[in-house]
């Protein structure tokens, strides 16, 4: 079809389908859907104004895709079944073609029309199952079903490449796979059309410095539309998604349509008045430089053996990001953002030992119990109430959690960060916040550096004593002498003798051996190196004792006939031993071997050297054991595996 | 900070016991009975001695 200039069957006001893809036009003038058909033009009924959005997309953005220029051209606003508006906006392309940007949350979803191959059919609605992978869909990747709902057509703008029905209900599913793969079934034909695409990013369509439209938070007035139920002024920061709001005044759970407040119910009060340490609109800096405001918090709970245990979330807000969640337990926090469902890689998720692998990390399961709304304050962009309750199951591989949240229609994964108080007080320009009184399920282990940093070293030592013992080679023998010492006067009274001259080399240790054929008796040596050349002397003492017998339990003995000791290198030279030696049996000669080696083989410095390293790793690892153990001992699937990966 | 100096004293210890392989120093006698046993510095080396 071509470019076509008509008046408004409702208003008769000039329109024009510019776009040779528009099936409806939307009239500027009196917002009524206009459907050009083969007999003309159709009136298919008013349509409502586009609520207000934060949205950093426009009709009219011209932006490029994988080379191809294009234009936005029209818009629809749809509602989900569960409460809550997404965009969808209708990009022509220059090539021709039409491509769906879905904008939900602050993430985008570019998807095209995808012709199904002959004879292939999707299941039906009915049929589908959250999870199922939906085989006959071309596409790179698989694609599963992540959610499963009806969408209701409530407002739209410019020119849509389909016919928009106002209010039309429809069913859809959404599908996800890997690298970001997204498709969307949609049921309103038949049979059904198949969309597939990727989650997209605004640089990668060309709008990078495209921005959120700036305004003030609108204030509802305590005269027109402040609190239904005391009057109370309400303020909305993210009034285009907020379904629920609850009046800090009189404690309200209200509704949000359209900016229109309606009382829904009174909150029961929490068991314990909920202390949230950070109020309701502050602000806190993530994801590098992005800034989030809290706009609401909730207080959840699950019960484990009888237990009820609590903790807060908050749910933070940015126009350009949307929203991330702030978990608060044990004052322990998490950052918590989405995760694409078809990224985890789950076999059996459920029960002891189940793990599931996100990213290439593989992640053990450590709670699986109902989580239920205890309490709520601030503004939610779905229908939040009071006893809404999943089934939540959370996996953990320090620093991080991953978190299924499932319900029949939808099944949610999300992955949490680990965030120090420390962090928390920096994002926030807070001080002081409650310190944590235990382990948390995704608290990394910061000692973790002492352990393998410390084996790191003891592997260099390693290296460095093998290295060592290569470059030195093995030990030489400059001196092997056996002398004999004659008979002296007493057993106090020395002999002295002294050895061959024998050759030292330098820098390498020396080792003197003296054995002497004693026998229940004892011989002490004083052996003095002397330095022929400058006659400096190094002196070292060898006592020798050995005694032996038999008595009730048997043989024994004590002492040995050969000693050592052992000197640092000397300097390179000529040498000469002289034995000076006292023995018990004086009257009798004594021979002595006197061995003399160098570059000898001792474990003493590698020991010391080995102790000295390993103290701190080895009280780390002890540490760590029983920081595991704390940690798992909170766990419903108690295991004391210590082998996760936390630094 | 503590890392680093943890660092430093580590790799100062493999040094050290490089140093003394290759110069031969000996930290301590290990011979029984030896009086030795308190390292000192003589000379130009590290030098374990009576």
């Amino acid at each position: 079809m071509s470019v076509l200039k008509a008046n408004c069957p409702s208003c008769a006001a000039p329109i024009e389908f510019q776009k040779g893809s528009t099936i409806v036009l939307i009239c500027p003038y009196c917002r009524s859907a206009v459907a050009r058909t083969d007999r003309g033009l159709d009136d298919l009924g008013k349509v409502a104004e586009i609520m207000d959005s934060e949205s950093p997309l426009k009709l009219g953005l011209k932006g490029q895709y994988k080379g191809q220029r294009f234009e936005l051209t029209g818009r629809a606003q749809l509602r989900h079944e569960m409460g809550g508006v997404w965009d969808e906006w209708y990009a022509t392309f220059s090539n021709g073609w039409v491509g769906w940007l879905a904008e939900a949350q602050g993430r985008f979803y570019l998807t095209f029309y995808q012709p199904l191959p002959q004879g292939a059919q999707v299941p039906s609605f009915e049929h589908l199952q959250l999870g199922q992978a939906v085989n006959g869909i071309p596409n790179q990747t698989p694609l599963m079903v992540t959610e499963k709902g009806v969408a209701t057509s409530v407002a739209a703008d410019g020119e849509i490449p389909y016919k928009l029905e106002p209010n039309e209900r429809s069913n859809y599913a959404d599908l996800s796979g890997k690298n970001n793969a997204f498709g969307t079934i949609d049921y309103s034909m038949n049979p059904p059309w198949v969309f597939v695409g990727n989650q997209v990013t605004l640089e990668e369509m060309g709008l990078g410095d495209a921005r959120p439209v700036k305004r003030e938070a609108q204030r509802v007035s305590a005269q027109g539309m402040g609190c239904p139920n005391c009057g109370g002024p309400l303020t909305l920061t993210a009034p285009d998604k907020a379904e629920r709001v609850t009046c800090p005044y009189c404690n309200s759970l209200l509704d949000v349509n359209q900016g229109k407040l309606k009382w829904l119910k009174a909150l029961k009060p929490p068991p314990s008045p909920p202390e949230f340490v950070l109020p309701i609109g502050a602000e806190g800096t993530f994801m590098g430089d992005a800034r989030f405001k809290i706009i609401g918090a909730v207080v959840r709970s699950v019960t484990v053996d009888g237990i009820k245990y609590f903790w807060h979330e908050y749910l933070l807000y940015n126009p350009m990001i949307g929203f991330r969640w702030l978990v608060h337990s044990d004052n322990h926090w998490n950052f918590v953002e989405p995760v694409n469902p078809a990224e985890v890689e789950s076999g059996q998720i459920y029960g002891t030992g189940a793990t599931v692998t996100y990213k290439g990390k593989k992640f053990k399961i450590f709670q699986d119990a109902p989580a239920v709304v205890e309490f709520v304050q601030g503004e939610f962009y779905w229908r939040v109430e009071q006893g809404e309750t999943v089934r939540a199951v959370d996996f953990i591989a320090p620093p991080l959690v991953l978190s299924q949240e499932s319900t029949k229609n939808e099944v949610n994964w999300s992955v949490g960060v680990y965030q120090t108080n420390a962090d928390i007080e920096k994002a926030f320009g807070v001080a002081d916040l409650p310190k944590p009184w235990s382990i948390a399920p995704n608290q990394p282990f910061t000692g973790g550096f002492y352990i393998k940093a410390g084996f790191a070293l003891l592997g260099l030592l390693f290296l460095s004593a093998i290295f060592t013992t290569l470059i030195g080679g093995f030990g030489n023998v400059p001196l092997n002498q056996t002398i004999t010492l004659p008979p002296t006067t007493s057993a106090t009274t020395p002999q002295t003798i002294f050895s061959q001259p024998f050759e030292l080399k330098g820098n390498r240790n020396v080792r003197i051996t003296a054995n002497a054929p004693v026998s229940n008796s004892y011989a002490e040596f004083d052996v003095d190196l002397i330095n022929e050349q400058n006659q400096e002397i190094e002196s070292l003492f060898i006592p020798i004792e050995y005694y032996s017998g038999t008595d009730s339990d048997g043989s024994w003995t004590e002492g040995s006939q050969t000693q050592d000791a052992t000197l640092s290198s000397l300097p390179a030279g000529k040498y000469t031993l002289r034995v000076e030696g006292t023995w018990q049996n004086f009257q009798q000669p004594i021979s002595v071997n006197v061995k003399v080696e160098q570059n000898v083989a001792r474990g003493v410095n590698f020991c010391c050297a080995f102790v000295v390293l390993a103290i701190l790793p080895i009280l780390a690892l002890i540490r760590k054991f029983s920081f595991e153990s704390r940690r798992w001992s909170e766990s419903m699937f108690g295991s004391t595996s210590g082998g996760s990966d936390d630094d | 900070m503590f890392k680093t100096l943890f660092l430093i004293f580590g790799i100062g210890v493999i040094l050290l016991y490089t140093m003394a392989s290759l110069f031969g120093w000996e930290f301590a006698n290990a011979g029984s009975r030896s009086r030795l046993g308190t390292p000192f510095f003589y000379g130009g080396g590290f030098r374990g001695g009576k």
